[in-house]
């Protein structure tokens, strides 16, 4: 019993000390504490210590900018043009998409130039852009369908291609209204398919949107790291690269895992869903989205 | 009548399954034919469209027509600055992809570990779903125009995906084995070594081809903004001089190169590899 007593509070450091949560938190502070180290050693005095850094996050956050636009604009820009790009990536990638899964014809025609557009980097999708459309808000959004659309029409045909046929024959044996067997059987069979082609459609065209706005733009995200760049001032591109880096981690786990969590409650193990590879070129992402949701599924079991 | 157990049984045909058979060969012929003839229409149509558009739509200095472009070709290979450039980019992509190799192995094998896995966890996550442009930005702040930068924006861009895919091997490890190892006393390392590695290899395949396929962007992209050297750094010339028939050239080049690389080389090789393995070829 004395030996219990003695042994706790070293006990209560241990598993504090063992706990993932203690984990999750150790890694920022590993960074910040190396960053330090790097910034203490390293002779060229380039790279901001990271007090400098979070100063100018601070300010940034305050208000406080020296850019053209505060942060909170650049990103509601860049946002803005993120949705009306993405909206019509969805529209149009979803038509042709159905156009592609219904006609064979239409799919040969189209394959080819769909996996080729897949394959596209989006810095050319910048380049291309900025030197067709110049400066303005075209180029950007233009570079938003460009990488997304290809994602949707490919995650459309995969969700096509592998509907239920015995639920949808067996809801036609059972003269099921039309509607109500695409309202209960298809479109859920489509949902995860879907689902993919928004998360990662979305987060692919981010990174096609900050690139263009980089070479073929005067406001927004991408720009205002552009500037802090060229203006060689290193707090300013690290400031806003860990914004970038925020937000990145917001979407993920603020946004799109919870509305994961609640779209597919119904689903009993998403590993049985079969993932088709051959028509989704980039169904890498959805695996990951796949893995990322059974880790949280084994998470929140424990 | 050893031998002949099991020999294929050669079917006796009718004429008429005969003439059956050879109509569906036909069929298929036909049917196959349509589809080439349908692809090919649609690469005729969308060069067409650029054809034409060239001259209509936007000018011709602007969007040039597919023919300046390949003139445009002609005179980099002649130039002889192909390979300046071209092994220059290659060089680092190699370095920084065994890097990331190694990195995104080893955090992926600690993933069954509960608090190294929250450790990593987060920045998994928040590295692959950062735009490319940021490391680009930030390596290029650091480094300048040396060479690391780009290695170490290769490196944050793309183990993400190695640590993925090596993470969901994990959690697919047979635990049968595990278990007989542990009965039998097998050491970590022979396990490692039996076990586990061999069970990764398709995973870590699908993850090198990923994060293969997002190095060589970051390289390009690193290259834009920090380097005088390499296919980054043409394509920034090129850009500044406005100059489109150059921007496409070099991009044609490089882009088909690595597509060749990619889907070629690599596809192959997991084709020729893990033919055998249909549950590892999960993506």
């Amino acid at each position: 019993m004395a030996v219990a007593v003695a042994s706790r509070p070293s006990l209560l450091l241990t598993r504090f000390l063992r706990s993932s949560r203690t984990a999750r938190v150790l890694f920022p502070i590993a960074v910040l504490a190396l960053w330090q180290l790097a910034f203490m050693t390293m002779e060229s005095n380039i790279l901001p210590s990271p007090a400098e850094t979070l100063s100018f996050m601070w300010d940034e956050i305050r208000l406080e900018t020296l850019s053209r636009h505060t942060l909170y604009q650049s990103f509601a820009i860049s946002l803005g043009r993120l949705a009306i790009g993405f909206s019509i990536a969805l529209v149009a990638g979803m038509a042709i998409g159905l156009l592609m899964g219904l006609f064979k014809p239409v799919e040969d025609f189209l394959y080819d130039i769909v996996v080729v557009t897949l394959a596209v980097p989006s810095l050319i999708w910048g380049l291309m852009t900025g030197l067709l459309f110049g400066f303005g808000n075209l180029a950007p959004i233009v570079a938003v369908i460009g990488v997304a659309i290809p994602f949707v029409i490919l995650n459309v045909l995969a969700g096509l291609k592998n509907s239920p046929k015995e639920l949808l024959d067996m809801s036609r044996s059972f003269e099921i209204p039309r509607m109500r067997a695409i309202r209960h059987v298809l479109i859920p069979s489509l949902m995860p398919f879907l689902f993919a082609a928004l998360r990662y459609g979305f987060i692919t065209g981010w990174h096609g949107l900050v690139l263009a706005e980089v070479f073929a733009s005067s406001n927004g995200a991408g720009w205002t790291i552009r500037f802090w760049y060229d203006a060689h001032r290193a707090q300013g591109v690290l400031g806003y690269a860990l914004f970038f880096i925020l937000f990145a981690l917001f979407i993920e786990r603020g946004v799109f895992d919870p509305i994961s969590r609640r779209a597919f409650r119904w689903r009993p193990s998403i590993a049985s869903l079969p993932v088709v590879e051959e028509a989704v070129p980039d169904a890498k992402q959805f695996k990951i989205a796949l893995s990322q949701a059974e880790a949280e599924e084994t998470d929140s079991k424990e | 009548m050893a031998k002949t157990i099991g020999a294929p049984v050669e079917k006796v045909r009718t004429t008429a399954e005969l003439e059956q058979a050879r109509r569906a060969s036909t069929a298929r012929r036909i049917a196959n034919l349509k589809r080439w003839g349908w692809r090919i229409a649609g690469y005729a149509f969308f060069i067409g469209i650029w054809d034409v558009a060239s001259g209509t739509w936007m000018s011709d200095r602007v969007l040039v027509p597919p023919i300046a472009v390949v003139q445009e070709i002609g005179v980099i290979f002649q130039s002889g600055e192909l390979w300046l450039h071209l092994s220059s980019t290659l060089t680092k992509i190699a370095i920084g992809f065994v890097l990331t190799f190694l990195v995104g192995t080893v955090i992926g094998l600690l993933t069954p570990h509960r608090w190294w896995e929250a450790f990593f966890g987060d920045f998994v996550t928040a590295t692959m779903a950062t735009p490319g442009l940021v490391y680009a930005l930030v390596s290029g702040i650091i480094f300048g125009f040396s060479p690391f930068g780009p290695i170490f924006a290769i490196v944050l861009a793309s183990f993400s995906y190695v640590t993925v895919n090596v993470a969901e091997g994990m959690r697919a490890l047979p635990k049968d084995l595990v278990d007989m190892g542990t009965a039998f006393r097998v050491g970590d390392r022979r396990r490692l070594r039996h076990v586990v590695i061999p069970h990764l290899a398709p995973y870590l395949f699908t993850g090198v081809r990923y994060g293969f396929s997002t190095a060589w962007k970051v390289t390009v992209l690193t290259e834009v903004f920090a380097a005088n050297v390499g296919i980054g750094f043409t394509l920034r010339v090129q850009y500044q001089l406005f100059s489109m028939n150059g921007l496409l050239a070099w991009i044609a080049i490089f882009f088909i190169l690595m597509l060749f690389l990619e889907k070629v080389v690599l596809q192959l090789i997991e084709q020729r590899f893990f033919r055998w393995r249909q549950e590892g070829k999960l993506a």
